[in-house]
C-alpha cells in the first residue's frame, strides 16, 4: 500500500503532439508522439532534434494555433482549458533569433 | 479550478432516448456475436474437475490405498477407505467491466467501440447467468454505472449507457485499478458459496493512453495476489495513427529516450482490437490462457 502511494520519480505527465513543418527539409514523422507536459521551447526543439537523427543543432521556435509558445505545454494546456487528453498540433520553425528564453528552461 | 470542472463535465449525462437508442443499435448489432462468447465462456467455466474421486467415506467406488495400511494398523477401526465421485462444484463469476469514459475516447471511433464492447459482453455475460456483472466508468474519477446485486437487462443497459459521454478530462487508471480491488474485496466477502470457486476478473475498454506505468506494474501485481485477472482491451479504431506505432519520449537525466509506448505497458493481458467482430475470439483466448494457468498453479 506504501509503495503504490509513493510519487514515482520516473513519473512525467505526458500528452500526444504532432509536430509539423511547412520546411520538407526538417520534417519529421507526421504520427503523434507522447511528450512529458513539463516541455518549453528548449526541451520541444531537443525532441525534434532527436527527431531528425542529426548532427548539428537546430534551434527551433514552436506555434501552436497561430501563436508562440512561451510557456511550458502544461501551462498552455491550462491557459487554453485543454487537457492531456486530446493531441495537440506543434507547428516548428528555425528560430530566427537566438532564443531569448534559453536561460529559463 | 481544474478538478471542479472534471467532476462536472463527468457528471454530464446523455439523453434518456438517445442511451436508448444506442443500447438497441449496439445490441442488435452484436447479438450473435454475444451468443457466440457466451459459448465460449461456457466452456471454459465447465469445471475441469468434475471427474476427480475424493476420499475418506465408509462406503464408496474406489479404494483409497493411503487409507489402507492405517486401516489394518487401527485393528480395522479407521474404516474411512474409500472414495466417492466429488460433485462438480459451479464456478461463479464476478465480472467489472470498466470502461474509459476520458475526452481522448472520443477522437476517432474509439468510444463507439467500446459502446459496442460493452454491450457484447455484458449480454454475453448475463445470458451465461452464472455471475454477477458491474460497470464502472472511468477518467478523472471511477463510478459505479451498474452493482454487482443488480441483474444486468436491457434496462440498465439503457441506464449505463446514459451515464457515458466521454468528456472526462483526465484517464486515471490507477484510481481505477485502486476502486476495482476494494470492489472485489467487498463482493467476495458477500458472495455465497466457496470463495475458491469464485473467479473475478476486470475487463478495462479503453484507448490504452494512461500514465505511470511503474505505479500501474505493482497494482497488477497486487490484483494478481487477491487472485483478480485483468484483461486491457485496447481499442484501437481507425484513425491517423494506432497505439501499436506510438512512441513515447522521457528525458533520464536529461537525455532523451525514445521507447514503444507498449513496451512498458502494464497489463500482461492486453488485446487490441480494432473490429468489434474480433474481440469474443481474442477475448475468449485470453480467459482460457489464464484459466488454464490458474488451475496449474492451484
Ligand atoms: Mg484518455
Amino acid at each position: 500500500m506504501m509503495e503504490i502511494d509513493a510519487p514515482d520519480a520516473q513519473q512525467q505527465t505526458q500528452i500526444q503532439v504532432k509536430f509539423v513543418t511547412r520546411d520538407p527539409e526538417i520534417a519529421v514523422a507526421a504520427a503523434p508522439i507522447l511528450v512529458p507536459t513539463n516541455l518549453k521551447r528548449f526541451g520541444l526543439s531537443q525532441v525534434v532534434n532527436h527527431l531528425l537523427s542529426s548532427d548539428k543543432s537546430i534551434p527551433f521556435d514552436f506555434l501552436v494555433d497561430g501563436a508562440y509558445l512561451r510557456s511550458t505545454l502544461d501551462a498552455y494546456i491550462i491557459q487554453n482549458g485543454l487537457s492531456s487528453e486530446t493531441t495537440l498540433t506543434l507547428e516548428y520553425v528555425r528560430a530566427a533569433i537566438p532564443p531569448k528564453f534559453l536561460t529559463s528552461f | 479550478s481544474q478538478d471542479v470542472s472534471a467532476v462536472e463535465s463527468s457528471l454530464a449525462i446523455r439523453p434518456k432516448e438517445e442511451a436508448r437508442e444506442l443500447w438497441q443499435k449496439y445490441e442488435t448489432a452484436t447479438r450473435s456475436l454475444s451468443a457466440g462468447l457466451c459459448e465460449q465462456l461456457r466452456l471454459i467455466l465447465e469445471p475441469t474437475q468434475a471427474t476427480k474421486m475424493r476420499g475418506d467415506f465408509r462406503t464408496g467406488k474406489r479404494l483409497n490405498m493411503r487409507r489402507i495400511i492405517p486401516y489394518i494398523a487401527s485393528s480395522y477401526k479407521k474404516d474411512k477407505i474409500w472414495m466417492r465421485r466429488a460433485k462438480p462444484s459451479k464456478r461463479q463469476y464476478q465480472v467489472i467491466l470498466a470502461v474509459d469514459d476520458s475526452k481522448s475516447m472520443a477522437e476517432g471511433a474509439s468510444s463507439e467501440l467500446a459502446l459496442e464492447t460493452v454491450a457484447l459482453v455484458a449480454r454475453a455475460l448475463s445470458s451465461l447467468e452464472v455471475g454477477q456483472i458491474s460497470v464502472l466508468s472511468f477518467g478523472a474519477d471511477t463510478r459505479v454505472v451498474h452493482e454487482f446485486e443488480k441483474p444486468f437487462t436491457s434496462d440498465t443497459g439503457v441506464e449505463a449507457f446514459s451515464r457515458f459521454t466521454f468528456a472526462q478530462q483526465k484517464t486515471d487508471v490507477r484510481k481505477l485499478i485502486e476502486s476495482s480491488l476494494s470492489l472485489f474485496q467487498t463482493a467476495r466477502n458477500n458472495a455465497a458459496g466457496s470463495p475458491t470457486e469464485l473467479w473475478q476478473l476486470e475487463i478495462v475498454i479503453s484507448d490504452g493512453v494512461c500514465e505511470d506505468h511503474a505505479t500501474l506494474q505493482r497494482l497488477v501485481r497486487k490484483a494478481q495476489e487477491q487472485r483478480v485477472m485483468i484483461v486491457f482491451v485496447v481499442v484501437d479504431s481507425v484513425r491517423e495513427s494506432s497505439i501499436l506505432t506510438l512512441d513515447t519520449i522521457k528525458f533520464v537525466d536529461g537525455e532523451i529516450k525514445q521507447e514503444r509506448y507498449l513496451d512498458t505497458f502494464p497489463f500482461a493481458y492486453y488485446l487490441v482490437v480494432r473490429d468489434v467482430r474480433e474481440l469474443p475470439g481474442v477475448l475468449a483466448g485470453a480467459l482460457r490462457q489464464w484459466f488454464a494457468e490458474s488451475v496449474e498453479g492451484a
